[in-house]
C-alpha cells in the first residue's frame, strides 16, 4: 500500500511538532525517517499510524484518506521503541492478540490461529520461545516478537518507532540486518523512524531527512550523503568541518581559500559559510598555490581500525579541522602532532549563511571553479 | 532446600532486622490477640458454643460481615473508577478531589457516622428525598452500608492509582493497533495488570469495614437481629461486664477474619504466579 502524506502540519500548544510535511512513501519500499530528537518524526509516524491525529493535512493509503479512521481500522502494524509487549500474557498469546480480539464473525479458528502463530514464531526464528513470559526475553528477542505480533494481522503498512533505540550496539545491528532480509521476504510498506543516520544509511530504501518539523530532503541513502540538500543534512548525516568566509560577487573566500562561485554573481560580501566531509580532504607538505590551500598544525593522530584521523588547528584563525584518510595513505606519508601542513578540499559546498533553504548551494570539485 | 535460618546475603544486619521485628509484632498484635484466646479458654467449650452461636450473635456476624463484603464490592468498582478519573484526565480541581479522597482516613468516625446520619435520617438533606421512593437508609443495614462505604473507600484507589499511573500508554495503543476495541484493551490488557492491586484495595476495605464501630453505631439504629453489628455486640457485653463472653465473640470474629485475609491472600499469589514465572 502507498502512503502520501500532503500538507500535514501539528501542533502541540506553541510548538510545531510538523509543518506542511509532503512525502511520498511508494508500495513496498522500506523508508527510513531520520532526524535528532524533537524534528517531528516520531509524531508523523504517530499521525500516519492513527494513534495522533494532525491539526491540517491528510494521509491517503492508495489514494484514500484515511483521516476518518480508526486506528484499529487503519490495519498498521505499529513496533514500539520499548516493545510494549503485553507483560502478563505468554509469546504465544502475544502473537495471538490481534486474531483473538477480531469479531467473531472474522476470527480464526483456534488451530488457524495455532498455525499462524508457529509461522510468525518460525520467520522471527524464535519457535522456542512460545510459552515463555515477556519478562523473560532479552530485549533483542522481545522486539523481534514485538514485530511478529505486529504482522500477526497481516497489516498493509508496517511502522517501526526508533525500533532498536533500546539495544545495545551488536544486537542492533544484527537486528537491522535481520529487519532488511525480512523486508526483503515480504515487501511490506514501512516505514521506520531514527535517530541513528548509519542505521538509516544500511537499511533504507530511501531516507526522509527532518529538521524543525520539515522535511530537509527525500532520497536514497547515497544522494543524502553524496548530494545533501541543505546544510543540516550536511550535518546531520556524516562527520563535517565547516569553513567560515564571506561570498562577494562571484568568489566566495574561505580563510586563505578563494573559490569561484558564479551562483554568487550578485552577491555583496554574504557570510558564507563551506562544508567539507574529513575524507574529502587532502594535505600537502607545500603550500600548492595561495589560493586552494589554507596552513594549518597537526595537533593530534588517532588511528581508528581501518582509518586514521587527524586533528589540525588553522594557523590563521585556529579553527579545528578533522581530516580522515585511511591507513595505506596515512602509512606512505605519516604526519605527526606539530607539524606544518597545508589543507586542500577535494570536494566542498558553499552555502551562504541567512537561508540556507533559498540560496543554491556552490559544489566545488577543488580545481577552483564551481560545478 | 532444606530451611536456613541464617544464610548468606549480602545485605547486612539480617539478625537485628529480623529480631526487631519478630518483637514488634508480638507487642503489637500477637500479645493482645492471644490475650483474647488466653481470656476465653478460660470458658468451657459448651458455655463458648452456646455464646458465639446465640441467634442474636449470629445475626450479627451475618451483618457485619455481609455489610463489610456489600461496601467493599461497592468501593471496588467505584474506587477503580475514581482512580481511573484521577490518573487519565487532567481537569481543574484535580489535585483537590486527589487531596478529599484521603479525608475519610482523617476524620473520626464518629463524626462520619452523626454526619451521615443526619443526611440519611427521614428528616434530613438525602433521606427526606429517599423517604418519598420508600427508602429508608440511616438505623437501618442499607445505613451500614453506606458508614462502611464512607470509611473504607480510599483503600482501593490509593492501591489502583499508582499502578494505573505506571501503565504504559504505548501497552494501550499497540492493543488498538492490533484491532482491540476500547473494552477488549481494558478486559484482556489493563484489567490483568491492575488485578493485584485492585484485589489488595478490596481486601484492605473488606478488613476495615469488619473492624469499623464509631461511625457504624450512630447511623444503624442498634435493633438486636436486624442491624446489630458484632462488634457493637462485644462492647455491649464488655459493658456488662462479661468479658469472657465478649472475648468470645472477639476470637471467632478473629478466626473468620483471618481465614477470609487469608483466603484473599492466596488468590492474589495464585493470580500473581500466572505471570511472573
Amino acid at each position: 500500500m502507498s502512503i502520501t502524506i500532503h500538507s500535514l502540519s501539528k501542533r502541540f500548544g506553541s510548538f510545531t511538532a510538523l509543518d506542511r510535511v509532503e512525502l511520498e512513501i511508494p508500495k513496498g519500499e522500506l523508508v527510513a525517517l531520520l532526524g535528532p530528537s524533537g524534528c517531528g518524526k516520531t509524531t508523523l509516524l504517530r499521525i500516519i499510524a492513527g494513534l495522533e491525529s494532525a491539526d491540517e493535512g491528510n494521509i491517503l493509503f492508495d489514494g484514500e484518506d484515511t483521516s476518518a479512521r480508526h486506528v484499529r481500522d487503519r490495519n498498521v502494524g505499529f513496533v514500539f521503541q520499548h516493545y510494549a509487549l503485553f507483560q502478563h500474557m505468554s509469546v504465544f498469546e502475544n502473537i495471538a492478540f490481534g486474531l483473538r480480539v477480531r469479531p467473531r464473525a472474522r476470527r480464526p479458528s483456534e488451530e488457524q490461529i495455532r498455525a499462524k502463530v508457529q509461522e510468525l514464531l518460525s520467520l522471527v526464528q524464535l519457535e522456542w520461545l512460545a510459552g515463555r513470559y515477556p519478562s523473560q526475553l532479552s530485549g533483542g528477542q522481545r522486539q523481534r516478537i514485538a514485530l511478529a505480533r505486529a504482522l500477526a494481522v497481516e497489516p498493509q503498512v508496517l511502522l517501526l518507532d526508533e525500533p532498536f533505540g533500546a539495544l545495545d550496539t551488536k544486537v542492533r545491528k544484527e537486528l537491522r540486518r535481520w529487519l532488511r532480509r525480512l523486508h526483503d521476504e515480504l515487501h511490506i510498506t514501512s516505514v521506520f523512524v531514527t535517530h541513528d543516520q548509519e542505521e538509516a544509511l544500511e537499511v533504507a530504501d530511501r531516507i526522509v531527512v527532518m529538521n524543525h518539523g520539515r522535511v530537509e530532503q527525500i532520497g536514497s541513502p547515497q544522494q543524502v550523503y553524496d548530494a545533501p540538500a541543505t546544510p543540516f543534512v550536511y550535518q546531520f548525516l556524516g562527520h563535517i568541518n565547516l569553513f567560515h568566509g564571506r561570498a562577494h560577487s562571484g568568489w566566495v573566500r574561505l580563510g586563505g581559500l578563494r573559490i569561484q562561485a558564479p551562483e554568487y554573481q550578485n552577491t555583496e560580501s554574504m557570510p558564507a559559510i563551506a562544508y567539507v566531509r574529513p575524507h574529502d580532504i587532502d594535505l600537502l607538505r607545500e603550500p600548492e598555490d595561495s589560493d586552494t590551500t589554507i596552513s594549518a598544525t597537526v595537533v593530534r593522530v588517532s588511528s581508528l581500525g581501518s582509518l586514521v584521523r587527524l586533528e589540525l588547528l588553522q594557523d590563521s584563525d585556529g579553527e579545528s579541522t578533522e581530516v580522515e584518510m585511511t591507513r595505506e595513505r596515512y602509512a606512505a606519508d605519516p604526519l605527526q602532532a606539530g607539524d606544518q601542513v597545508f589543507v586542500k578540499p577535494r570536494y566542498l559546498r558553499v552555502f551562504l549563511n541567512d537561508d540556507p533553504k533559498r540560496t543554491p548551494p556552490v559544489h566545488w570539485n577543488g580545481d577552483g571553479d564551481g560545478i | 532446600m532444606p530451611f536456613r535460618l541464617k544464610q548468606r546475603n549480602v545485605l547486612p544486619g539480617f539478625n537485628l532486622a529480623m529480631g526487631y521485628t519478630l518483637l514488634y509484632m508480638c507487642l503489637i498484635v500477637l500479645i493482645p490477640l492471644s490475650a483474647a484466646f488466653i481470656k476465653t479458654a478460660g470458658l468451657s467449650w459448651a458455655d463458648f458454643w452456646s455464646i458465639v452461636t446465640a441467634p442474636r450473635v449470629l445475626a450479627s456476624y451475618r451483618l457485619t460481615f455481609g455489610a463489610s463484603l456489600i461496601a467493599a464490592l461497592i468501593n471496588t468498582s467505584a474506587g477503580l473508577f475514581i482512580a481511573w478519573v484521577l490518573v487519565r484526565y487532567s481537569f481543574p480541581g484535580k489535585r483537590l478531589i486527589d487531596a478529599l479522597v484521603d479525608l475519610p482516613f482523617a476524620l473520626p468516625t464518629a463524626v462520619a457516622g452523626i454526619a451521615l446520619t443526619a443526611l440519611y435520617a427521614g428528616n434530613g438533606w438525602i433521606g427526606s428525598y429517599l423517604a418519598l421512593l420508600g427508602i429508608k437508609v440511616a438505623f437501618t443495614p442499607l445505613g451500614i452500608v453506606v458508614a462502611l462505604i464512607f470509611i473504607s473507600m480510599p483503600f482501593v484507589i490509593r492501591t489502583v492509582q499508582p499502578v494505573l499511573e505506571d501503565l504504559e500508554p504505548e501497552v494501550e495503543e499497540a492493543a488498538a493497533c492490533l484491532g482491540a476495541t476500547r473494552w477488549q484493551t481494558f478486559r484482556r490488557i489493563i484489567l490483568p495488570a491492575i488485578r493485584p492491586a485492585l484485589l489488595t484495595g478490596f481486601t484492605l476495605a473488606f478488613a476495615r469495614s469488619i473492624g469499623e464501630y464509631g461511625s457504624v453505631i450512630f447511623i444503624a439504629g442498634n435493633l438486636p437481629m436486624v442491624s446489630e453489628i458484632t462488634p457493637l455486640l462485644i462492647v455491649t457485653k464488655l459493658e456488662q461486664y462479661d468479658y469472657r463472653g465478649a472475648t468470645a465473640i472477639a476470637v471467632v470474629m478473629l478466626v473468620i477474619s483471618f481465614l477470609l485475609l487469608l483466603l484473599i491472600n492466596l488468590l492474589q499469589r495464585w493470580s500473581h504466579q500466572r505471570y511472573t514465572t
